[in-house]
């Protein structure tokens, strides 16, 4: 373990600002700079709009990512951690999850968590839009599948998809602009034994280049995508989206922390409040606010935003704002399989998918369903610790434990659908508070019985299918607590303005000049990664501003 | 709980090293964490990250208080059984302290050269020379796909 700070330190300006200076009032003000704020900031400076983004975090420049440096795994528990309470930056915002049966993950940074994700790019299937159609729980969406497959499309090509046409448990759809990565021994493997038991397995869509893509280099396989990209083979809205904004246009402010939503007599949006790094206030004035700051971050900042129009946080009046707060909860699964040596060879997620088990069947004790993510192995210190399970035991069994894991360890993730549920909130903390003062958001979150049913089944088919694949031993966690990557539900889309917060466009029904395009309009959380789903929703988004929201360009 | 500014003393140094091999004992010819010395660059690396800073103090404050070793004249004296008892009693009543130190244990063991070497890693950072695979064969796919669509049509 390196002494060194490996960080990017250097002395940044007050603000940075990415762009031309921006007008005085702008067009459109975009809050966070993450997966669909970039995509809403590039659709729109593309349509001619005057855009400003401001960011709480930074730049990170790729060369600085973990992977180059020796204590890779080591930096990965601590400066790289997913989860911003073990982080701890001053850009970072705690999160108060002491009543939450997940931890919630997120990066502040221009990218935002598309740094550290790993790039899994699966799409809803369209019986995920008609849930309460099909399956009589939840809501059904405001739109169908059909209508967001021509974005997932456009998406795709501005990230960069690799992977292939024919799936069975998919509609038919447009050829990825990339061949899929590599399987790897360990996805041979894996794949033939689902084949045995006649389940489905098909290669996974990933927003990793297969090929050279975009001005960006192919993947050399090495490992850790969830630590960022040194190649920047692994897309990020920060090497594909923000450039091309910036060169059409968008100014971007990082070191930029929104601390209110502001409006008018009338309650429109005027424009937002903000921190800079040396903790002065400015206001930037705009004639319309793009919320774009995750599942916990957008609501936290609405119920921030309280005034004589929204006494109950902005665009509040149906008191939805942070309720149904949805994750993917996860089961692991890892079977040890001595046929196999090195699966620390390759990207750790996403080998391969299957969908055996997502859609609703009447058999089961449970309604929708889940999907397999099969994942690698990964370095010794992570091994040694055990990831998702218990660590390597210390003491005289020691060296047998971990020479049965390390480079033969396959893992198994369910991700499960869960359901809407009005006490799973977000809400403002009393006394946790940011860098700024702010407070910060807690989490009360249970998993409900469907969801552990849910769980359950996707554990023994795992067990099941990694017996088949040669384990000689299987570790199971039937719930990962550290596996909130997608935050979704608290600020949900629908018709009906008593029981939704947005419509179909992501407009709010409080104030037309308020939109929210990130994981918080979700209606249902369907059983796959929701980025491509939710960065197709804001360019669905902002081609209705585009196209008819005329009245907000200066 | 250690105040975050106490040192080691020269008894917890020796204490830490026989404790280290403890956690990961030699293998055959190989020495443990402990004996491969890297007792001092744990205690300096454990000075960057103050929640395994408390969990290496706590241990070693906890290994200090055990009845037998205060009896016998100090943890280096008891024989291999006592002294991995004693160790077990701390990982009972301070779980979370006792990980930590494990943690801190790992992490400065499975990042050195010498020990890539002896499990078979590749003994450098992932980057940037990255890893071989063979190239994607779309022949896998062969039987998948012979299988008729299964999604759940709507409507």
């Amino acid at each position: 373990m390196t002494e060194e700070p490996t960080l990017h330190q250097n002395e940044q300006p007050v603000i940075a600002v990415d762009g031309l200076l921006p007008p005085d009032v702008v067009d459109i003000l975009i809050v966070g700079a993450g997966a669909s704020g970039a995509v809403v900031a590039w659709r729109l400076a593309q349509a001619g709009f005057s855009v400003v983004c401001l960011e709480q975090g930074r730049w990170v420049d790729p060369a600085l990512y973990p992977t180059r440096d020796r204590n890779w795994e080591v930096l990965g528990r601590h400066e790289w951690n997913w989860d911003p309470n073990k982080r701890a930056a001053p850009v970072d915002y705690p999160v108060n999850d002491s009543e939450s049966e997940i931890t919630p993950l997120m990066f502040s940074a221009v990218g935002g968590s598309t740094i550290h994700w790993t790039a899994h790019a699966p799409r809803f299937h369209p019986s995920d839009f008609r849930v309460k159609t099909l399956d009589e729980v939840a809501d059904d969406w405001p739109f169908t599948y059909d209508d967001l497959d021509p974005y997932y499309d456009l998406n795709d090509m501005m990230m960069g998809c690799a992977g292939i046409s024919g799936d069975p448990a998919m509609p038919p759809r447009s050829p990825r602009p990339m061949p899929p990565l590599p399987l790897g021994e360990d996805g041979r493997h894996m794949a033939a034994a689902f084949e045995r038991l006649g389940w489905h397995w098909w290669p996974s869509d990933n927003y990793v280049n297969s090929m050279p893509y975009g001005g960006r280099e192919a993947c050399n396989y090495c490992g850790p995508l969830g630590f960022g990209c040194t190649r920047k083979a692994k897309s990020s809205t920060d090497v594909n989206y923000w450039p091309e904004a910036i060169r059409l246009g968008a100014v971007l402010k990082t070191y930029s922390r929104v601390s209110e939503i502001t409006v008018g007599n009338d309650g429109r949006a005027t424009g937002a409040h903000y921190f800079d790094r040396a903790g002065n206030v400015h206001h930037q004035a705009a004639r319309s606010v793009v919320m774009a700051g995750n599942g916990v971050g957008t609501p936290r900042l609405l119920l921030m935003s309280k005034s004589d129009a929204h006494p109950d946080g902005l665009i509040n009046s149906t008191g939805l704002v942070g309720k149904n707060l949805m994750f993917h909860p996860y089961s692991i699964t890892t079977g040890l399989i001595p046929g196999l040596s090195k699966t620390w060879k390759g990207p750790m997620g996403n080998i391969l998918m299957s969908q055996e088990f997502y859609e609703t069947d009447l058999r089961r004790d449970f309604v929708r369903g889940y999907a397999y993510q099969l994942n690698r192995g990964s370095g010794p210190l992570t091994t040694a610790l055990g990831g998702a399970h218990e660590p390597v035991s210390w003491g005289g069994g020691h060296h047998e434990d971990f020479s049965e894991r390390f480079g033969h360890n396959v893992i198994l993730a369910g991700i499960g659908e869960d359901l809407p549920e009005e006490h799973n909130t977000v809400t403002l903390d009393e006394r946790l508070t940011d860098s700024n003062g702010l407070p910060a958001p807690r989490i009360n979150y249970r998993l409900c019985e469907n969801s552990k049913r849910l769980l359950d089944h996707s554990v023994k088919s795992a067990t099941q299918v990694l017996e088949e694949a040669g384990a000689t031993r299987i570790m199971a966690n039937p719930l990962l607590r550290s596996g909130g990557w997608h935050l979704m539900g608290t600020a949900r889309m629908g018709e009906d303005p008593e029981r939704s917060v947005v419509d179909g466009w992501c407009q709010a029904h409080d104030a037309d000049n308020v939109f929210i395009v990130d994981g918080s309009v979700f209606v249902t959380a369907g059983a796959v990664n929701p980025t491509p789903t939710l960065q197709a929703i804001a360019l669905r988004a902002a081609d209705y501003i585009a196209h008819e929201r005329d009245d907000l360009k200066g | 709980m250690p105040t975050a500014d106490r040192q080691l003393t020269s008894v917890d140094r020796v204490v830490l090293k026989r404790v280290m091999d403890l956690v990961i004992p030699p293998d055959g010819d190989f020495p443990g964490a402990g004996g491969l010395g890297l007792a001092e660059q744990l205690e300096r690396s454990s000075q960057r990250y103050g929640r395994l800073r408390s969990g290496l103090l706590s241990v070693l404050d906890a290994m200090s208080l055990d009845i037998a070793s205060r009896i016998e004249g100090g943890f280096a004296a008891l024989d291999e059984e006592r002294q991995i008892a004693a160790l077990k009693t701390v990982e009972t009543n301070l779980p979370a302290q006792f990980g930590e130190f494990v943690e801190l244990v790992y992490g400065n063991y499975y990042t050195d050269s010498r020990v890539h070497e002896r499990i078979g890693w590749v003994g450098r950072p992932p980057q940037p020379e990255g890893f071989d695979l063979e190239p994607w064969d779309p022949a896998v796919l062969e039987n998948m796909r012979k299988r008729e669509p299964f999604w759940r049509q709507v409507g």
